[in-house]
């Protein structure tokens, strides 16, 4: 189940960038100018003269994409980026620290089904590192979600 | 020879314990922080600026000085560990580092080189800065805008050989690196081009969280798949320094990589706009022109050798329009500089014969700093061997954590972790298919350079494609330039004429 | 028994972020913070603004001026530093009496240009400093005065000037407005620093600079760069009294100043207006501030409060949205 002859992630990525090409080089073309006389080139210069040759690179990979194998991505690939999504959502509502914790622990313990030993040991590695390196150190403010927002105001 | 007077004046000042020990300091929170991905000196050197101000001028700027070197020591660790650069300059690192970690299971060699090799990068640096300090910096000076097109067009033919063993493939990234960096606002006009509309890409994408995106999250992602590999038996008796030396010729291959970079780093340092992640890209990119006896990409020991030694060495050459004419050459510099200012001392030209002690002792405190990073960086090679022990499956929610936190610092914002999280998906979905994608990276660094240079050549000789042909700098590099373009198309041509007449 | 240490830990965590009081104001209408107050700079850690925020923070705290209560600085980059003063102006009311923005021409004119936010959406609060430009010749160049340059550029003659973006940029469009010549004989070159226009013009790429006193007077001590002309309505003091104003010369002065202030969000009460008014107000009194900052940025103090700044930044908006 390997060779598929018809259209996959592979030949999309080509076709996209040259979407992206023509994207650039119509608005290069016709909102930031192109050459001036005296000044020489404009904004739209090198993403329009860029965008032109990506298209035509893009045709081309678009052609060599057909003989490629598929590679499907398996769906346990895609845990990482749910997990990183998820702390996106909850640190809009919980703040950062608390959906990193969250994280780590639903992640360790449930999903690869360690200890708690192991679990809290290495979520406490990271708090620490987060907390001692970008807290404290570099005073970098975390957002604290609407829920804390709501209690502080 | 004055010099060297002077610089052993500057070791005496130096030499305090309040001096040292500040050094010291400083070396190892700069490992630290060059170690962490998505945060880079320039937060490190801005946030401890005002912890400096109790102590005198020269105690301060030698602790920043310090940070800031030993930040690219500490840049490699996580590239050559994780295939995560601690910073930009670390992504050339990442190329060879991290094979020759995994690949060739050679961690702690791995390490060991990138160590020496910044330590000889650096020692060449410096040894220039004491010697030739104000020269150096007068000729970073006369490269203009015009030099600068040429010589980045010389540059960007080097990028060529990145792009693997699909040439179309890896052009479609490249092209969408430059297309993505002219994101933003236009300097040249004060207007913004290609923000869509939208208030947060008036500022563009910003370049940390795109790289830690692109190759961080983006391998977090590609580890799933190993995630049930075992941990490497073997690597349990390389956990001692002893395991980590290299052979004698191992550490003669070492040398003449580091060496070349090391002079050609200083120079890119020192050029106006060119910082250490061009420096270790040109760096890297002059090996290939000669022989390595592994090839590059897989692990070579000179890949690691040529973009440590550059990146360190372009750190010490941005030293040189810093002190000798008050000009930084990057952000951190910029910081240093206000810095020097708040402090009392004004940056410019005279600030050599003015401040002679906090000069010399700064460069001095380079010297100091670089070799007690070294020891410091060896000594830790077992514990951070260590770090590839942990069970893929814990790392994987482990460096999750650490990207998004890293983006998000970048600019105290989600926007970058949206960046990060979005260019981490579509990183590893091009390098399944087979798009690499360092050289978009690259270009988005060296495009907007080359066009930003260009566009202001032009505006300069009022639309004429003469200056960069008039200017002598520029001449000799175009004429480089249409060499190289030319060597391989002229070889096909004689080839062929000789087959046909054969 | 592990599970309840990390409830605790985590409950532990919380408590400090319930220690926050809540907004009052005293009984004659006066405002008086009882909060942590937040201070937005759109611009990176270790730039001029920064440095401006943070003199004036350690000011206050020195002189005991916000009734002890801690004040934040909140980086906000992204989007060029729009979304940073997008969310300020948006700062709902109560809050907004706690939040600050540092706010310069260089931040007002391409929000107005590239963003519908305006300064009627924030409170002006005080106008602290200004900094103006001035034009410089190399040694090595061929016209050394101010005159001869002007004469050149109107026979036709084409110069290439370099400088920074923002207000530099501006102040080109007005001079070459003044003199009469285009822009095209006068070109412009735009650096992202005023350090790296100084790269360029001291590599003799370029035929003259733009910048503010404190980036240049080391060059100038230095003899490598000479002031030829004064962006002002008088000369620079010290080493940069050599330099004539347009006036002197026979034209109108042109001079697009960059001055620094700080502001709020457009929900402030005019209770905290007048306090946030008035401290600046002191700030601008200390020694502290005029030895250690302004003298050493080699800046020109200019106080205004509340009500002279709006009067100032309305008329500079309006007269900014012409020259669009």
């Amino acid at each position: 189940m390997d060779t598929k002859k018809s259209f996959g992630v592979r030949t999309l990525i080509p076709i996209l960038t040259a979407v992206v090409g023509i994207v650039f080089l119509l608005l290069g073309l016709t909102q930031y100018g192109f050459w001036h006389e005296l000044r020489g080139p404009l904004p739209g210069f090198f993403p329009t003269l860029v965008g032109i040759v990506l298209v035509i690179i893009s045709a081309l990979a678009l052609f060599q994409s057909f003989r490629d194998p598929a590679r499907p991505v398996p769906m346990e690939n895609w845990l990482p980026a749910v997990g990183a999504l998820g702390i996106i959502l909850g640190t809009l509502v919980f703040g950062m620290l608390f959906s990193i914790i969250a994280f780590l622990i639903i992640w360790i313990r449930y999903y690869e089904k360690y200890s708690w030993k192991t679990t809290i040991t290495t979520t406490l590695i990271l708090v620490a590192i987060v907390v001692g390196v970008f807290m404290f150190w570099l005073q970098v403010p975390f957002p604290k979600g609407l829920i804390l927002d709501a209690f502080a105001y | 020879m004055e010099n060297l007077l002077l610089l052993l004046d500057g070791f005496q000042v130096v030499f305090t314990l309040q001096n040292v020990l500040v050094t010291l300091l400083g070396a190892v929170l700069g490992l630290i922080v060059g170690a962490m991905p998505g945060v880079g000196s320039l937060a490190g050197v801005a946030l401890l600026l005002p912890l400096t101000y109790r102590f005198n001028p020269t105690t301060a700027i030698i602790m920043l000085g310090a940070l800031y070197y030993s930040n690219m020591y500490g840049g490699s660790f996580s590239a050559i560990l994780l295939n995560i650069p601690g910073d930009t300059p670390a992504v050339m690192t990442a190329l060879d580092g991290y094979p020759m970690a995994m690949k060739r299971k050679r961690p702690g060699q791995a390490l060991f080189t990138s160590n020496i090799s910044s330590f000889v990068g650096g020692l060449i640096g410096m040894l220039i800065l004491t010697f030739m300090g104000p020269a150096l910096a007068d000729l970073g000076l006369k490269f203009g805008p015009a030099e600068m097109t040429a010589l980045l067009l010389v540059a960007m033919t080097s990028i060529g050989w990145l792009v693997g063993k699909n040439p179309t493939k890896g052009v479609v990234l490249t092209l969408v690196g430059i297309l993505i960096a002219t994101m933003g606002m236009d300097t040249l006009t004060g207007s913004p081009r290609y923000n869509f509309g939208n208030m947060y890409l008036l500022g563009g994408i910003p370049f940390t969280p795109f790289v830690i995106g692109s190759v961080g999250f983006a391998q977090v992602l590609k580890l799933v798949s190993e995630k049930n590999n075992k941990v490497e038996p073997h690597l349990e008796e390389k956990l001692t320094i002893k395991g980590s030396l290299l052979t004698r010729h191992e550490l003669r291959r070492l040398l003449p990589p580091a060496l070349r970079s090391g002079f050609l780093g200083t120079f890119v340092g020192v050029l106006p706009g060119a910082g250490a992640t061009t420096g270790s890209f040109l760096g890297y990119a002059l090996q290939k022109s000669f022989k390595s006896e592994e090839e590059l990409g897989t692990g070579a020991i000179e890949g690691v050798a040529a973009c440590e030694a550059a990146n360190n060495a372009a750190a010490a050459g941005s030293f040189a329009p810093l002190l000798a004419l008050g000009i930084p050459g990057s952000g951190t510099g910029a910081v240093l500089l206000g810095g020097l200012m708040m402090w009392g001392l004004n940056p410019g030209p005279l600030l050599f014969s003015t401040q002679p002690d906090f000069c010399w002792g700064l460069i001095s405190s380079l010297f100091l700093a670089n070799l007690l990073t070294l020891m410091i960086a060896l000594l830790i090679i077992p514990f951070l061997i260590k770090i590839l022990t942990v069970p893929i499956k814990l790392m994987i929610p482990a460096i999750t954590v650490i990207c998004i936190v890293g983006a998000y610092s970048t600019s105290n914002s989600m926007y970058g972790v949206l960046v990060m999280f979005v260019s981490g998906v579509l990183g590893f979905v091009l390098d399944r298919n087979g798009y690499s994608t360092a050289p978009m990276l690259l270009s988005f660094v060296l495009a907007p350079l080359l066009e930003s240079n260009m566009r202001k050549a032009f505006i300069i000789s009022r639309g004429s494609i003469g200056i960069f042909f008039e200017k002598p700098i520029s001449l000799v590099l175009m004429l480089i330039l249409f060499a190289i373009i030319l060597t391989p198309i002229v070889r096909g041509v004689v080839t062929k004429i000789q087959g046909s007449r054969g | 028994m592990k599970k309840t240490m990390l409830f605790i830990a985590l409950v532990m965590m919380v408590l400090p972020l319930f220690a926050q009081g809540e907004a009052e104001q005293t009984a004659s209408g006066e405002f008086v913070p009882t909060k942590t107050i937040e201070w937005y700079c759109t611009s990176s850690p270790g730039g001029g603004s920064d440095i401006f925020t943070r003199t004036i923070i350690d000011i206050i705290k020195a002189e005991g001026l916000a009734n002890g209560q801690d004040i934040v600085i909140q980086y906000k980059t992204d989007g060029a530093g729009e979304v940073g003063r997008n969310l300020v102006s948006n700062t709902k009311a109560g809050k907004a009496d706690y939040t600050l923005l540092t706010f310069n021409s260089g931040d007002l004119m391409p929000m107005v240009k590239n963003t519908p936010n305006r300064i009627e959406d924030f409170t002006p609060l005080s106008h602290m400093a200004v900094d103006k430009h001035l034009i410089f010749a190399s040694p090595d160049s061929k016209y050394q005065s101010a005159e001869e340059i002007i004469n050149a550029l109107k026979a036709g003659e084409s110069m290439v000037l370099g400088g920074s973006k923002g207000d530099d940029i501006a102040c080109h469009a007005a001079l070459s407005e003044e003199l009469g010549v285009d822009q095209d004989t006068f070109s412009y070159i735009a650096h992202d620093s005023t350090g790296a226009a100084i790269t360029t013009f001291l590599g003799g790429h370029v035929d003259l600079l733009i910048s503010k006193p404190a980036a240049a007077s080391e060059y100038v001590t230095a003899g490598k760069i000479i002031p030829v002309l004064a962006l002002s309505t008088s000369r620079f003091p010290g080493n940069l009294s050599g330099a004539p104003t347009l006036s002197e010369l026979g034209y109108n002065d042109v001079e697009v100043p960059n001055w620094r202030s700080v502001v709020g969000g457009a929900n402030m009460s005019d209770a905290a207006k007048e306090f946030w008014s008035d401290v600046f107000g002191k700030v601008s009194q200390t020694d502290a501030w005029n030895n250690d900052y302004i003298d050493k940025k080699k800046l020109v103090p200019d106080y205004m409060d509340w009500k002279e700044y709006k009067a100032y930044a309305d008329k500079f908006q309006a007269d900014y949205l012409k020259t669009l």
